[in-house]
């Protein structure tokens, strides 16, 4: 009972005519990302933070968040119709979403797309309903200790599950630790690396940091290339899925949702690892396995659920622990900051309109981006075809504005511009990106957790190992960082994903 | 031999023992009082080890998983590059003196002519029509805080 009075507060919160607006211009802004390829939810969410300073907090995150899972809706478009994901989490989408396209069924494949987000969507908020008080008392057990493991596990998890080398991602993930302690010390108040430059004292910012890193520096890499689009130009019709469709696809949605929902709530998780988890899976229990990859219709459910399910299972470590598990919601925990909203355990009892309004803004949003993505299906199609040589610039221009309106500050341009080099570099290199953001952005508030347990502890790293909560985290991160040696791991093909940006 | 690999692993070693360094100089503290430098010291000092052991794994299996060198820069447009780094350079040092309007609309000719050459006219009207749409959504419509410059918009 208690929960649907809170829901209910949620709804009169998120049916605020301001709100409303912010869900839609949210979600609409996500699904132009998710279909242009280039920019990605993190690159827009960076962008758009300034916008968002002259309304509440409540209205920014609702259109923050709107982004995040309108882009998992957007990017499903360009996987099926030209076989180029919009962004990361709909990679496994193009396997068999383009293959239905050229078997003249890219209606259906984009019709269980859009209904099977929508359907994870929805189990996801409920999940979120269900689990977020419980994980919030759970929570208030926590000290600093518990909080330095569990962002350690955090950053394992992640370099275990997206990196190609666990070696590099964690070199990555050390740097971007070194990146965090740029500015003034938390506890001393002693300037750390800022080179006498008076911008630096508040550290370097994180949007100027992932504007360089995702932005810039995926334009630099694209001047390089030739790159030729062949949009599928026949009239998509018939976005119904048939009855057999339905038949063939539901078991496959339930098993994403679920799998993507509790993938979406692992720290270093995420809608990425979510969305190829599932496809594996789906393809392991299938009777017809061969079909994969030849315009399965399960290839699509499946991936798309999860990737939904897991956008909305990520926000339950910010909001109830105020640890982002992936890039994404990192992005969110600054705007939080910025607003003045500490995300925690004491969130949801100091900010109750919050917390139950961006979740019913999620379930409005979702209905929203059904309602976006069926009937306009054609004028995406058409954005499909704005050539990257009007793109890119327009990209550039994106991140110099997003960049300098935060402060105001050249400096700002100039360190993303820094971080695009930089960026462009690692890209080349095959180093990932993503563990060093999240590392970056967790940095202050693992130093802090590291520094106080230490101090509580009077120097003792048994701290870490006594306490119940911590024990387990460091034990999974330990097991994590060992099993890539192990010689059974390493000659199971296909566990590691090669996927620069976990976003 | 990669050097690519190599020398990236090196770059990184370089950097961690910088890092450490500078640690050092802020003040490592102790376990019990760990001061400024605790954190940028043991994490450049985890950085330093990893790129080591990178380092060595590379050179005992030749770097056989890895792109050649040939294959990571062999496409490169250098130039163009080199041009879009530099006019972003200039852009970011003139645009509080020029102003948001002033700044953008040559910075915007020269990407737009440099991603792909069509007459001056079109990549000059497509400039301007695109600084104006910024303008009018970021200035007017969401009040961001763009420079005006010395003419006053």
């Amino acid at each position: 009972m208690e929960l649907l009075n809170y829901l209910g507060m949620g709804f009169s919160v998120a049916f605020q005519p301001m709100n409303l607006f912010y869900c839609f211009l949210g979600v609409l802004i996500g699904t132009l990302v998710g279909v242009l390829p280039g920019l990605g939810p993190v690159a827009a969410m960076s962008l758009l933070l300034p916008a968002t300073f002259h309304t509440t907090p409540v209205a920014s995150i609702i259109m923050l968040a709107g982004i995040y899972y309108g882009a998992m809706y957007g990017g499903s478009t360009t996987s099926i119709l030209v076989n180029i994901p919009g962004e990361a989490a709909s990679v496994m989408t193009c396997l068999d979403g383009y293959q239905m396209a050229r078997q003249g069924r890219a209606g259906p494949a984009l019709g269980i797309s859009a209904f099977g987000s929508f359907f994870a969507g929805t189990i996801g908020i409920i999940g979120m309903l269900l689990i977020s008080i419980p994980l919030v008392n759970f929570a208030l057990k926590f000290g600093p200790p518990e909080y330095f493991s569990l962002m350690i596990l955090g950053l394992m998890v992640l370099t275990f599950l997206t990196s190609t080398s666990m070696v590099r991602a964690l070199m990555m993930a050390a740097f971007g630790l070194i990146v965090g302690t740029m500015g003034l010390d938390n506890i001393s108040g002693l300037a750390r690396f800022t080179f006498h430059i008076p911008e630096l004292l508040d550290g370097v910012g994180l949007v100027p940091v992932v504007m360089g890193l995702f932005g810039i520096s995926e334009v630099l890499l694209n001047i390089e290339l030739k790159i030729k689009r062949e949009v599928f130009t026949t009239k998509v019709k018939g976005l119904l899925p048939t009855l057999d469709d339905w038949a063939k696809s539901i078991g496959s949605l339930l098993r994403g949702t679920v799998v993507g929902f509790f993938l979406g709530i692992l720290p270093g998780g995420g809608a990425v690892i979510a969305s190829f988890v599932s496809y594996a899976i789906e393809k392991r229990v299938s009777k017809h396995p061969e079909e994969f990859g030849k315009g399965a219709i399960e290839g699509v459910a499946a991936p798309e659920a999860a990737n939904n399910a897991a956008a909305q299972g990520a926000f339950i470590p910010l909001l109830t622990l105020g640890i982002p598990s992936n890039v994404v919601m990192a992005m969110l925990l600054g705007a939080l900051i910025i607003h003045g909203v500490t995300p925690g355990p004491l969130l949801l009892s100091q900010h109750p309109d919050l917390f139950w309004g961006v979740v019913a803004s999620m379930y409005v949003g979702n209905a929203m981006l059904l309602a976006l993505n069926l009937p306009l299906i054609g004028m995406w199609v058409q954005l499909l075809k704005v050539p990257y040589a009007i793109l890119f610039p327009i990209i550039i221009l994106f991140c110099l504005i997003g960049s300098y309106s935060i402060n105001n500050s050249s400096t700002d341009v100039l360190i993303m511009l820094a971080f695009g080099v930089i960026g462009y570099l690692m890209k080349k290199l095959s180093l990932e990106a993503a563990p060093m953001v999240l590392a970056f952005v967790l940095g202050p508030m693992m130093e802090t957790a590291l520094r106080q347990a230490l101090i509580k502890s009077k120097g003792s790293f048994s701290i870490f190992f006594t306490r119940p909560i911590s024990a387990t985290c460091l034990i999974i991160a330990i097991v994590l960082m060992i099993m890539p040696l192990l010689p059974w791991f390493r000659r199971r093909p296909g566990i590691v994903l090669e996927k620069e940006d976990v976003a | 031999m990669k050097k690519t690999f190599l020398i990236n692993d090196l770059v990184w070693i370089v950097f961690a023992a910088l890092v450490c360094y500078g640690g050092l100089k802020l003040g490592f503290g102790s376990f019990h009082q760990p001061h400024a430098g605790f954190m940028p010291f043991l994490s450049a000092l985890v950085l330093g080890l990893l790129a080591l052991v990178d380092l060595i794994s590379g050179i005992v299996n030749q770097w056989k998983e890895e792109k050649g060198d040939k294959k990571i820069w062999a496409d490169i447009h250098w130039g163009k590059l080199f041009l879009t780094l530099a006019l972003l350079f200039i852009y970011t040092v003139l645009f509080n003196t020029l102003g948001f309007i002033l700044a953008t609309i040559p910075l915007l000719f020269f990407l737009y002519r440099l991603m792909e050459p069509r007459p001056w006219w079109i990549v000059f009207t497509a400039s301007l029509v695109t600084t104006g749409l910024f303008y009018l959504g970021f200035k007017v419509g969401l009040d961001s805080q763009l420079p005006r410059g010395f003419l006053g918009f």
